[in-house]
């Protein structure tokens, strides 16, 4: 559902049409996955629908026809309930990796949870060093290091996990085998 | 990468009947930036310490340049640290009673340089680092992350071909250690230097291209994993 | 490194090192004062006794002109005044000592300062020139002022007594010289302290952080006491050849460097003591009091060394001159005893001048005194020194419930503890110093001769005549123990003054806000 409120924060500052829009999202979030341009239309279409933004007008400068829109007040309200409200943190402990790492411990023993982890560490350390790469390169700008800082963030919090867990379990075959 | 511009071999070093490295090997190319890690008391500071030639280590070599930097005079050793290597510490270890600048200007004073083409290189690094306001300030006066950016400054002052960071944002709050980080990268890449980098935080190591994972005075195979 | 830039980095310093740097220059302008005193004395010529030319059959001798102008037959008598020159030479010791405390000022401090210069690069070479430079540059304006002092001491002492003569010898100057070696030798060993003070700096750039200590001391200083009572005692030079001839110093010399050793010997000795004391505090002691001490003498011994140096090199040289004092009053004892005994016609010492030389030692008395004094600054200052250097671990335990009393006891113990006996070694030795040349007076025991009966005889080899058998006085030299207790006494009174003093730092050094700061 988060598009939509992307979106309607993006219009928050004026009118703009959806290839306007596309950029301005692309630019602002750099790390995340590119919009498609027909997901900015029938995004737009659903807010137009139940009335968060209007039609404002159409300008034909260069290039085919555009349609800009802009932010109705139930729009802006709509905005602001979003950005108001808090998100749970964390309601389910899951995600891939926890769910993996357990199943391995659970159905193939520790020998092969460590070959696990120790490959799945190195793969996060990788990301983490390309993501490091990309805040000390000149000239990177605000959005490039606010984005990798988001994503370090999180990977450091696995890989600490994964070390924790990592001695657990060599603690824990310590024990079998003594 | 290039060719090996420090290379160490079976480094071992024991303080007094207790064991600190067993044999450790390291290779550091020109340009590239090398993280130590490991948990706390893996040897990976007393490491950092061998290959800059702090400490001696008790077997091994450690050459740098063709040369057994290991076999050389303290005060051989102290030259080529003033020269070719600059070093970081985790408290900055600025000298209390000089000013930011004078601290930066330091290494170049103690090679011979006069007063004022050592300011004016001390104060251009200062910048670098965003401290360039703080140069009359004596490090009592400056926060803990002023006082780091100081420190790296002097490190860098003398161009160094390589650096040697223990921890140096391990008295830093995240972000402080970050912006340091960061000017200390683009340094180092401008420079074309070589960092060798000991760190227990893995969004530090990061900032490295390769990573040597140390427990128990060795190298750890099950820390490793990383490709090159 | 330009000379600027070490003159910049041995002036780099905070309050403390201003004050180290104040303290070094005035004990060292003290120990010049007492060294071109010396070297005043010895500059003065004449007063030793050669055959009288107007006698050439070499009936009678004459004193040497040149030092008749005189007051004090110390200063005219060529065969006193090599005493002189040593109690002046031994009064610059303590002062001596109190300068290579002053060095150890805010010394932590200082090898935080000079191990953050080496990790910036410098050589060790450059490190020692930075710290030798500071303290040699203290040392050398010192020097300059004691000469300055000295200069002015002369116009104003050059007074004449009663007769008309001089009371000092204020007109004469040592050669130019000797006065350079003298206004150098304070600098030069102040630096060679300095230095030496510093070695583990010059080892490692890491500073202190690696030190390793696996043993305390060892109570080898022992040696160097035992080694300087041997050359003082006369009875080493008849060891060597009797067909060697020695320089006509070297019993002087060798005396001198006795005193010496046995004082290096009882300072140094102190870090043994003060070791053994912290573990013996720790094994048998109750309670936290006696165990915080004996841990912090275990893990500082040398603490003891450097507050109480120049306390116990004036100690041992004040315990000496008790010594030679009863040895002096033994000998007198001894004499009288003879005359009460001996034949009215026989030979007799007569009452002599024993004013005089009780007047001199009276004098060496008042110069340990001052001694005593100047240790006592030097001590306050560095007693107080040691509390402010430590006064984060002070707080911490303040903070940790540790009652002020508490530390208050702690600190007293840490102090008292090996000084006590310290203070015993320095008095025994330094009194056995003098019992090494005799522990008795032997007076008369000459052969019997013959006297004519009539004292108005003319000729000896008519008159009748009568034996005269000489008395022996065998005089036992008394230890002067109650003597050498008040010295004690006031030794240890001082450091009590001392540490009372002490005590009103520890109060502001115990704020807990002090866990804040740096």
């Amino acid at each position: 559902m988060s598009t939509a409120h992307v979106l309607l924060g993006l219009l928050a500052a004026g009118p703009r049409h959806g290839y306007d829009l596309k950029r301005a999202h692309d630019d602002r979030f750099p790390q995340a996955k590119p919009l498609a341009y027909g997901q900015v239309y029938a995004t737009l279409g659903r807010l137009e629908r139940d009335g968060l933004v209007v039609r404002s007008g159409q300008d034909q400068e260069s290039g085919p026809e555009r349609t800009s829109y802009e932010l109705t007040d139930l729009g802006r309200e709509r905005l602001d309930t979003w950005l108001t409200e808090v998100e749970p943190p964390a309601p389910y402990v899951s995600g891939t990796l926890f769910n993996k790492v357990v199943v391995a411990l659970l159905a193939s023993g520790i020998d092969q949870a460590t070959g696990y982890l120790t490959a799945q560490r190195a793969a996060h350390v990788t990301r983490m060093r390309e993501l490091t790469a990309i805040k000390t390169r000149p000239g990177a700008n605000v959005g490039d290091v606010v984005a990798a800082d988001y994503a370090i963030g999180h990977l450091d919090a696995d890989l600490r996990w994964l070390r924790t867990t990592l001695a657990r379990v060599a603690e824990l075959q310590k024990e079998v085998t003594a | 990468m290039s060719e090996a511009l420090l290379t160490a071999t079976g480094v071992t070093k024991s303080y007094g009947a207790t064991p600190a490295l067993r044999g450790v090997d390291v290779t550091v190319a020109a340009g590239e930036i090398v993280a130590i890690t490991g948990p706390s008391g893996c040897g990976k500071s007393t490491l950092l310490h061998c290959l800059a030639g702090i400490l001696r280590a008790d077997q091994g070599s450690i050459v740098y340049r063709d040369q057994d930097i290991n076999l050389w005079s303290e005060a051989s050793r102290s030259r080529l640290r003033r020269t070719e290597f600059g070093v970081l510490f985790q408290f900055g270890q600025l000298v209390p009673e000089l000013t930011a600048v004078e601290n930066v200007a330091l290494p170049l004073l103690l090679a011979g340089s006069g007063r004022r083409e050592a300011g004016e290189a001390a104060l251009g690094w200062l910048d670098r680092f965003g401290v360039a306001d703080l140069a009359e300030q004596r490090p009592g006066a400056m926060s803990g992350g002023q006082q780091q950016r100081c420190a790296a400054a002097r490190a860098l002052v003398t161009e160094p071909r390589v650096i040697f960071a223990d921890e140096p944002t391990g008295a830093l709050d995240q972000l402080n250690g970050e912006q340091m980080m960061t000017a200390m990268v683009r340094a180092v890449r401008e420079q074309d230097s070589s960092l060798v980098l000991v760190t227990h935080e893995a969004s530090i190591a990061a900032y490295a291209d390769r990573e040597i994972v140390l427990r128990d005075g060795a190298a750890d195979p099950s820390g490793i994993g990383i490709p090159g | 490194m330009r000379a600027g830039t070490l003159v910049r980095l041995s002036l780099a310093g905070n309050r403390t090192d201003r004050l180290r740097t104040v303290l070094t220059a005035g004990s060292a302008a003290l120990a010049a004062v007492a060294l071109l005193a010396a070297a005043t004395v010895a500059a003065i010529h004449g007063g030793n006794w050669i055959p009288d030319p107007a006698q050439p059959d070499g009936g009678g001798q004459i004193m040497a002109p040149g030092s008749e102008q005189y007051t004090s037959p110390l200063l005219v008598e060529a065969g006193l005044r090599p005493g002189v020159i040593f109690a002046l030479l031994m009064l610059a010791l303590p002062v001596l000592a109190l300068a290579g405390q002053c060095i150890r000022l805010g010394a932590p401090a200082r090898d935080r300062r000079l191990a953050a210069i080496r990790l910036a690069g410098a050589t060790p070479g450059q490190a020692v020139l930075i710290a030798g430079a500071e303290t040699a540059a203290a040392g050398l304006l010192g020097s300059m002022a004691g000469f300055g002092v000295y200069l002015g001491l002369r116009v104003a002492l050059h007074r004449r007594g009663a007769d008309g003569r001089l009371v000092l010898p204020t007109d004469v100057l040592p050669n130019p010289l000797i006065v350079i070696v003298v206004l150098l030798t304070v600098p030069v060993l102040s630096g060679l302290i300095g230095v030496l003070l510093m070695r583990r700096v010059v080892i490692t750039p890491l500073g202190v952080v690696r030190r390793i200590r696996d043993r305390g001391p060892r109570p080898w200083p022992g040696v160097l006491i035992v080694l300087g009572l041997v050359l003082f005692a006369p009875r080493t030079l008849h060891l060597a050849p009797a067909d060697w001839r020695m320089p006509e110093w070297a019993p002087l010399a060798m005396m001198g460097a006795g005193v010496l050793f046995v004082m290096i010997g009882v300072v140094a000795g102190t870090g043994w003591i003060s070791y053994t004391a912290g573990r013996l505090l720790r094994r048998y002691g109750r309670g936290p009091v006696t165990l915080l001490a004996g841990a912090r003498l275990m893990a500082d011994p040398w603490n003891g060394s450097r507050t109480l140096g120049a306390l116990l090199a004036a100690v041992v040289f004040g315990a000496g001159t008790l010594g030679f004092r009863a040895d002096l009053s033994a000998e007198f004892d001894a004499r009288a005893r003879f005359d009460e005994l001996a034949d009215p016609q026989g030979g007799r010492y007569g009452t002599g001048d024993t004013g005089f030389y009780y007047g001199a030692i009276r004098l060496v008395m008042m110069a340990v005194t001052i001694g005593l004094v100047v240790a006592a600054g030097g001590m306050l200052v560095t007693f107080a020194e040691g509390i402010v250097a430590r006064r984060r671990a002070f707080a911490a335990m303040t903070a940790g419930g540790v009652s002020r009393g508490k530390l208050g006891a702690t600190l007293l113990l840490t102090t008292f503890a090996p000084l006590v006996p310290a203070l015993l070694l320095a008095l025994g030795s330094g009194a056995s110093l003098m019992r090494t040349i005799r522990t008795g007076v032997t007076v008369g025991g000459g052969d019997p001769y013959q006297v004519c009966v009539d004292p108005k005889a003319q000729d000896f080899s008519v008159c009748a005549r009568r034996t005269i058998v000489d008395p022996l006085v065998h005089w036992p030299i008394p230890v002067p123990v109650g003597q050498l207790a008040l010295l004690g006494g006031g030794a240890l009174l001082a450091m009590l003054l001392v540490a009372g003093a002490g005590m009103l730092v520890l109060r502001s050094s115990t704020d807990v806000a002090e866990l804040r700061a740096g």
